[in-house]
């Protein structure tokens, strides 16, 4: 056992945790309280924070990216994070789908795709899974051939056709270029008829629906994605027709869960717990009742307590499982820790809140981070993504 | 004796609120504009309506032309009205219940002939009670099991200057203040005297500010009141002001009745939800996941609504307390500390079966959610509540020249 970080590794925290500090977390509140869902988007921090590397940092070097360690990327998205969740996540997003450009692309189609997204600090990625009718479904599909997402694609010469919806998809008004997950067989069940493609944000016949308006998360974009007769290159297809499932496959993830995902939102949470407990202790020592510290109160102190040891605990989890796939160990063990994540960051940043609360101190970050937690119910934590994680311990 | 049977008035009452929340409150307070608008202005025409069908003076005794309801039915009441909207849940029950104890019994008959026949007339004066001072520090805390003094005195005065009082200080959380017309500010007069003067909204140096739910952990269109030489005539001194302020651990558990009408809100929607929404090949309360998690709402809900009833009819029948029927026990705060923290729990499960319908603020999860938050850090909170639980538990009981060695 060996907890030290090798330089590179500190080098890239310590860079997170500046430009976190000084140029995030002066925006956050603000940018955070902004009623349009629309403009709660800066394009400043996004092109400071790639020219320091944060877009491109999980791009492999031999494609001239900075080829991180699963461990490197932990630590970065939770130092983000510690400033703002949400801006951390629009970062780690471009991550999240590099692997998979390195993983499942063909070569031409990382010559296409990669070099724009290298060179282009405002290039953003985004993938399109759920739909309207098609959220759980896409996670643990049932056999039904009519479950799950509805897109269609259908092939004419040397394109494909797109027609249908998507909604909720992170980055769809910022993101120059999607993975979008199509039915190309609507007789199979979804993991055996669907087709991933890559479809530029300029691509006829796609347009940007509505932006939806989250209670927490402000900073990042979710929105629709309508395809009418949108028109996708047959070279823009990702692996196999009928072959979507890349995602994990390709990726060597044979748990049949999503490699960077749950690593990606135990991390996050990870960096909005360090910012709870950072609040919560500058509180409990700076409030004064009666003459003394509210740190010095039984109940303060056990409060305290439970935020660091869910914390520390998950701090834990994290790395260890950011280390298994840097070592391409693979187990449950990335879905258990991200559901975790789910209590620990609702009940971290709840304790914080109470904390502020009881003291009679209104503080719009504590309620914020609360606001950003409850995010993790559906993404992370919710019966469908518990029960995934648990049939991999089966397998 | 012990019976659980609504009385046919408490039904059909019960009934009445039900079918007028649905049709007069749901449509306005779930209109996706209003949901997803940064704030939410209270639905004063809803509130007339309400006031209209007799909800503002439910609480105020038939002979002073209310209804005359007791605690129980004002609870029943308040949660059918939560399950609408928690603002005009609280401002009803606020005003209605304060009404009933200042025109019934703290009142001279004076003061009644002064104040009563506008506020029987007009269907929008509401009465409010501006107690709570920022920075007062009212909490046990550190005080826990300790002499201090856990109640200091109030830093809004009143000095008697020939016929008037003038008052200098600042109330805030205060329920109710964006509307209402007439004000009981509890004030401290002499040497650390606490009492209630009736300040009417217009009277001179009264300034009434609004501010937003989230700011203050309250429901009700709250404000603050800012007391600048605001004057008032002598014979607004409520005389007899003991009874409305004793006792937070038994009083009527009206708040808590709005927390479980957010649950059940938030309750109702997913259970419909969960008929309707088919994933996994059949409709999400077929699953044993969903279907576990709805249960596990429903069970928070009904120990909660127990808890509240047995506390609501605990505060209409103190004697039994003294005979022995009821533990002796604050029943009012430990209700609040079960219906806040399960009820929260409850709405975020709820929300949790609407996957990310339930996080968006033009759906009506998240509204819920953000209601049982603020039910959660309201009052006193409950940490405050266990150790006030705790003393009572222990039969502790302060010095009683504490609180004045405090004061001096």
């Amino acid at each position: 056992m060996d907890f030290t970080l090798s330089n590179e590794q500190r080098a890239w925290q310590m860079t997170a945790r500046k430009f976190a500090e000084e140029e995030i977390r002066p925006l956050s509140l603000e940018r955070d309280e902004i009623a349009d869902p629309r403009e709660t988007f800066d394009w400043e921090i996004i092109k400071k924070g790639s020219k320091l590397g944060f877009r491109t940092l999980a791009v492999p070097k031999e494609w001239g990216g900075h080829g991180t360690d699963f461990v490197t990327q932990a630590l970065v998205m939770a130092e983000l994070a510690k400033a703002d969740s949400a801006i951390s996540k629009t970062f780690s997003q471009c991550w999240k789908w590099s692997h998979l450009i390195a993983a499942a692309c063909s070569e031409e189609q990382k010559r296409r795709f990669l070099k724009p997204f290298l060179e282009d600090d405002a290039f953003l990625l985004g993938k399109g899974i759920s739909e309207p009718s098609a959220g759980s479904d896409n996670r643990l599909p049932p056999g039904d051939p009519k479950a799950g997402l509805k897109l269609k694609a259908e092939r004419q010469g040397d394109h494909w056709i797109l027609n249908g919806e998507k909604c909720f998809i992170a980055n769809a008004s910022v993101g120059k270029l999607f993975f979008i997950d199509a039915r190309t067989d609507p007789n199979a069940p979804l993991r055996q008829g669907t087709t991933m493609f890559l479809v530029p944000r300029d691509t006829p016949g796609l347009r940007i629906g509505k932006v939806f308006n989250k209670s927490g998360w402000r900073f990042y974009q979710n929105g629709e994605m309508i395809f009418e007769n949108a028109r996708v290159p047959h070279a823009n297809v990702v692996g196999a027709v009928n072959g979507s499932d890349m995602k994990s496959h390709a990726a060597g993830d044979r748990t049949g869960g999503d490699l960077f995902g749950d690593l990606e939102l135990a991390a996050n949470a990870l960096g909005v717990c360090d910012d709870a407990c950072a609040m919560a202790l500058a509180l409990a020592r700076a409030k004064r009742q009666g003459g003394r510290a509210l740190f010095e109160q039984q109940v303060i102190q056990l409060k305290l307590n439970k935020m660091h040891l869910l914390t520390e605990a998950l701090r834990s989890f994290v790395m260890r499982v950011a280390w298994e796939h840097d070592h391409k160990v693979r187990s449950a063990n990335a879905g258990l820790c991200m559901n975790f994540s789910t209590e620990v960051i609702q009940e971290v940043t709840e304790i914080n809140l109470d904390l502020y609360a009881n003291a009679g101190v209104l503080d719009r970050r504590a309620e914020k981070l609360v606001r950003d937690a409850i995010i993790w119910s559906h993404l992370a934590g919710d019966s469908v993504q518990r029960m995934k994680a648990t049939r991999r311990l089966a397998n | 004796m012990y019976s659980l049977h609504l009385s046919p008035e408490q039904l059909q009452i019960r009934d009445t609120v039900r079918d007028f929340v649905a049709r007069d409150i749901k449509p306005l307070a779930l209109a996706p504009t209003r949901l997803e608008a940064p704030t939410r202005p209270l639905l004063v025409e809803a509130l007339d309506k309400a006031s209209h069908i007799g909800l503002r003076t439910l609480a105020l005794s038939e002979g002073k032309s209310g209804a005359g309801a007791d605690n129980l039915t004002c609870c029943i009441v308040t949660e059918e009205l939560a399950v609408g909207d928690a603002d005009i849940a609280a401002v009803l029950a606020h005003t209605s219940t304060l009404a009933g104890a200042l025109f019934d019994s703290l009142m001279t008959p004076e003061q009644c002939a002064r104040f009563l026949p506008a506020f029987l007339t007009e269907q929008r004066y509401h009465v409010a009670l501006a107690e709570h001072e920022d920075g007062r520090d009212a909490t046990l805390g550190v005080n826990y099991h300790r002499p201090q003094a856990s109640e200091p005195p109030f830093s809004t005065a009143a000095v008697r200057t020939g016929d008037e009082w003038i008052i200098q200080g600042c109330k805030d959380r205060v329920v109710g203040a964006s509307i209402a017309a007439l004000f009981a500010v509890r004030a401290t007069i002499g040497k650390g005297r606490a009492t209630t003067l009736l300040v009417p909204r217009d009277a001179p140096g009264l300034t009434v500010m609004a501010s937003e739910n989230s700011q203050h952990w309250q429901h009700g269109a709250c404000g603050s009141l800012i007391f600048d030489r605001c004057r008032v005539p002598a014979q607004n001194l409520l005389a007899a002001d003991a009874a409305l302020f004793s006792d937070h651990g038994r009083r009527i558990p009206q708040e808590q009745a709005i927390t479980l009408g957010i649950g059940r809100a938030a309750y109702e929607a997913a259970l419909d939800y969960a008929q309707l929404r088919v994933q996994g090949g059949r409709p999400l309360i077929e699953h044993q996941a969903i279907g576990a998690k709805l249960a596990e709402i429903a069970v928070r809900l009904e120990v909660a609504r127990t808890a509240i009833w047995q506390a609501a009819w605990a505060s209409d029948h103190p004697d039994a307390f003294t005979d022995g029927s009821l533990p002796d026990l604050p029943l009012t705060m430990i209700t609040a500390v079960f219906a806040s923290e399960a009820i929260y729990r409850a709405v975020k499960d709820a929300a949790e079966c609407f996957g990310a319908m339930g996080v968006m603020r033009d759906m009506p999860l998240q509204k819920y959610v953000q209601d049982a938050r603020i039910c959660l850090h309201s009052g006193m909170g409950s940490s405050e509540a266990k150790l006030r639980i705790a003393e009572a538990l222990a039969r502790y009981r302060r010095p009683p020249s504490a609180a004045v060695l405090a004061a001096e």
